[in-house]
């Protein structure tokens, strides 16, 4: 109770940084974004999850105010996105999902009039830009047109504009699409790190393994709806079932009062010597279900939980259950 | 609010130097009007009309040096708009004004600077122009180069089709060219077009000049203030359409 109690002031104390309100966008006749309502704390990682044309990078684009809320509204730090955009812009930093450049721009001029625009004086536009790009492993590439570059180092560009601008709000729009495995974890700490030195960071991407590594809370967006905002295990715990407890015993002769003794606590399987056990919350059922077999006299050679993964979340809100109720 | 402008539009005069070819095609053409047209029409002409060709049509391609480089602007701006790199300057920490001002700014250095070199080939072909015409050559440059960087930014960003933008924009630069007095004389446009000739007596082009003709001494007989006052009204009319035909295209979308 107490503890429950602590957790609620704990996020009523977070700043909010950006406040959604039954925000919606239309193109046309076409709804791309449909009543959200949601709030991104200070200083936290937020990932954005949907699948293609769910309306993420619609949502985003809002916030940064290159697009105006059909209805609703979006407060950055407490500027609304359609009555502040100024305010609201000189907040933000923004990498887009397509990286955006003519192919006369060459990487450093490019890089350095972002650095400008954003307030660095000359020289230290030329300083920042520099170490940024050596950061990114870009150096080499400073002088290429924009067209001579890779996909991947063309995302990287992008990055680099948030990363030398260090906004209070950072929105990255899917920001190691395309990027070879070593730099996506090499991202990610770069990631965390722009956190760690006072931004919020908001991100948009389908890789389920980026959202579990680098953010606090994900919301899940789904044809244009927010269909579940949670911490990544919080929201492994929202799939009914979703955990797996599996119990090796000692010789298959009790199996059936195991078995027996084990059903209230969920639809239990078996194989051989091993049972499955179907359950919520699967670390404090594990517990309940070892000292359930001990005080029947039964021996346990092994037990181990399976979480569900990101993927069976996502596939569970976005319309797949991989999970069958019995 | 200045300086933010001033970084705006330095990217666009940067990107001008990128056009290389285009730029040395520019300027040979430029100079090929003065000098190739000059000695074969000087003799052409009715000299009773046009004295001497070469003193004619110099401050014509001051007009016109001026107008093509600051109308270049048009086609970076219409390939952002196409690929969605406005989508970047609109999330940019500055105020739409300020955007929309420094663009503008950015096609008008294009214009002033390309056209310094030919203001030292009029001075040469043409005469030194006074203290006070200086001044007068300076006001028209300024304004008639960001009238023009509006003008063809405002006509990049009415549609997204690439082949409609280039064509709108020719469109527009011929008949702003061939529809002034940039090569032959008012009296002589009424003549051969009467229902056009005021459109060509006003035009920013036509107003321009004959403001650089009196500044560089080739004509005396010009009411100044009037002409200035003209080339002020267009620019201003030019600029407030301008700015609100590319801001609400710019965010058409959103
Ligand atoms: N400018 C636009 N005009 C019309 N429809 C648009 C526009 N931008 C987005 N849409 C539509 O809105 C929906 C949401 O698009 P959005 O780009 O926000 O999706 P997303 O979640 O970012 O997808 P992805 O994972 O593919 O990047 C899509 O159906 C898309 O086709
Ligand atoms: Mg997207």
């Amino acid at each position: 109770m107490f503890l429950f109690l602590a957790g609620v002031r704990l996020m009523e104390d977070r700043v909010v940084a950006v406040k959604v309100v039954n925000f919606t966008k239309r193109f046309g006749n076409f709804t791309a974004v449909n009543g959200l309502n949601l709030e991104i704390y200070d200083r936290e990682i937020f990932g954005f999850l949907g699948p293609n044309g769910s309306g993420k990078t619609t949502t985003l684009l809002t916030i940064a105010t290159v697009y105006k809320p059909t209805s609703g509204d979006i407060f950055v730090y407490g500027h609304s996105v359609t009555r502040e955009d100024y305010e609201v812009r000189k907040l933000v930093g923004l990498a887009f999902q397509d990286p955006k450049a003519l192919w006369v721009d060459k990487v450093q001029e490019l890089l350095e009039w972002h650095a400008r625009v954003v307030g660095f004086s000359r020289g230290e536009a030329k300083k920042v830009v520099r170490e940024v790009l050596e950061t990114l492993d870009l150096w080499e590439h400073r002088n290429k047109y924009f067209y001579q570059l890779s996909g991947g180092t063309r995302k990287k560009l992008e990055l680099a504009k948030v990363l030398i601008q260090r906004p209070r709000l950072a929105i990255l729009d899917e920001p190691t699409a395309q990027v070879d495995v070593p730099t996506k974890h090499k991202l990610w700490n770069i990631i965390k790190e722009l956190r760690d030195q006072g931004s919020t960071v908001i991100i948009a991407t389908n890789d389920m393994f980026e959202a579990e590594k680098v953010c606090e809370r994900v919301g899940i967006i789904y044809k244009g709806r927010l269909v579940a905002v949670d911490t990544v295990s919080g929201l492994k715990d929202r799939i009914p079932k979703g955990d797996v407890i599996e119990i090796v015993i000692e010789g298959d002769g009790r199996k059936d009062k195991a078995i027996e003794s084990l059903m209230d606590l969920g639809r239990v399987e078996y194989q051989g010597n091993t049972l499955r056990i179907y359950v919520e919350k699967g670390e404090e059922k594990a517990l309940l279900a070892a000292d359930i077999l001990r005080s029947a006299g039964i021996k346990v050679k092994s037990i181990m939980v399976k979480e569900p993964t990101l993927d069976d979340v996502f596939m569970y809100f976005t319309g797949a259950r991989l999970v069958e109720e019995s | 609010m200045a300086s933010s402008i001033l970084v705006i539009a330095s990217r666009d005069l940067k990107r001008f130097w990128s056009y290389k070819f285009w730029l040395a095609g520019q300027v040979v053409m430029n100079v090929a009007d003065i000098v190739i047209f000059g000695l074969l029409f000087n003799n052409m002409v009715n000299r009773s009309l046009i004295p001497d060709y070469i003193k004619f049509v110099t401050p014509g391609i001051l007009s016109l040096a001026l107008f093509i480089s600051s109308f270049s602007i048009g086609r970076e701006v219409g390939v952002e708009l196409r690929r969605e790199v406005t989508d970047y300057l609109l999330s940019l920490p500055v105020s739409r004004l300020e955007l929309v001002l420094g663009r503008f700014v950015g096609g008008a250095f294009r214009g002033l600077i390309y056209q310094s070199g030919f203001l030292v080939l009029a001075m040469l072909l043409v005469g030194q122009p006074s203290p006070a015409a200086w001044l007068v050559i300076a006001y028209t440059s300024i304004l008639l180069s960001l009238a023009m960087s509006g003008l063809s930014i405002a006509l990049s960003t009415v549609t997204r089709d690439f082949n409609l933008q280039a064509t709108i924009r020719s469109v527009v630069y011929y008949m702003l060219f061939f529809f002034s007095n940039i090569f032959y004389p008012t009296q002589v446009v009424s003549m051969r077009f009467g229902p056009l000739a005021p459109f060509v007596a006003y035009s920013p082009l036509s107003i321009a000049t004959t403001l650089y003709r009196w500044g560089f001494g080739y004509l005396r007989d010009v009411d100044v203030v009037s002409n200035m006052l003209l080339l002020g009204v267009w620019t201003i009319v030019l600029l407030i359409l301008s700015s609100v035909i590319y801001l609400r295209n710019l965010t058409r979308r959103g």
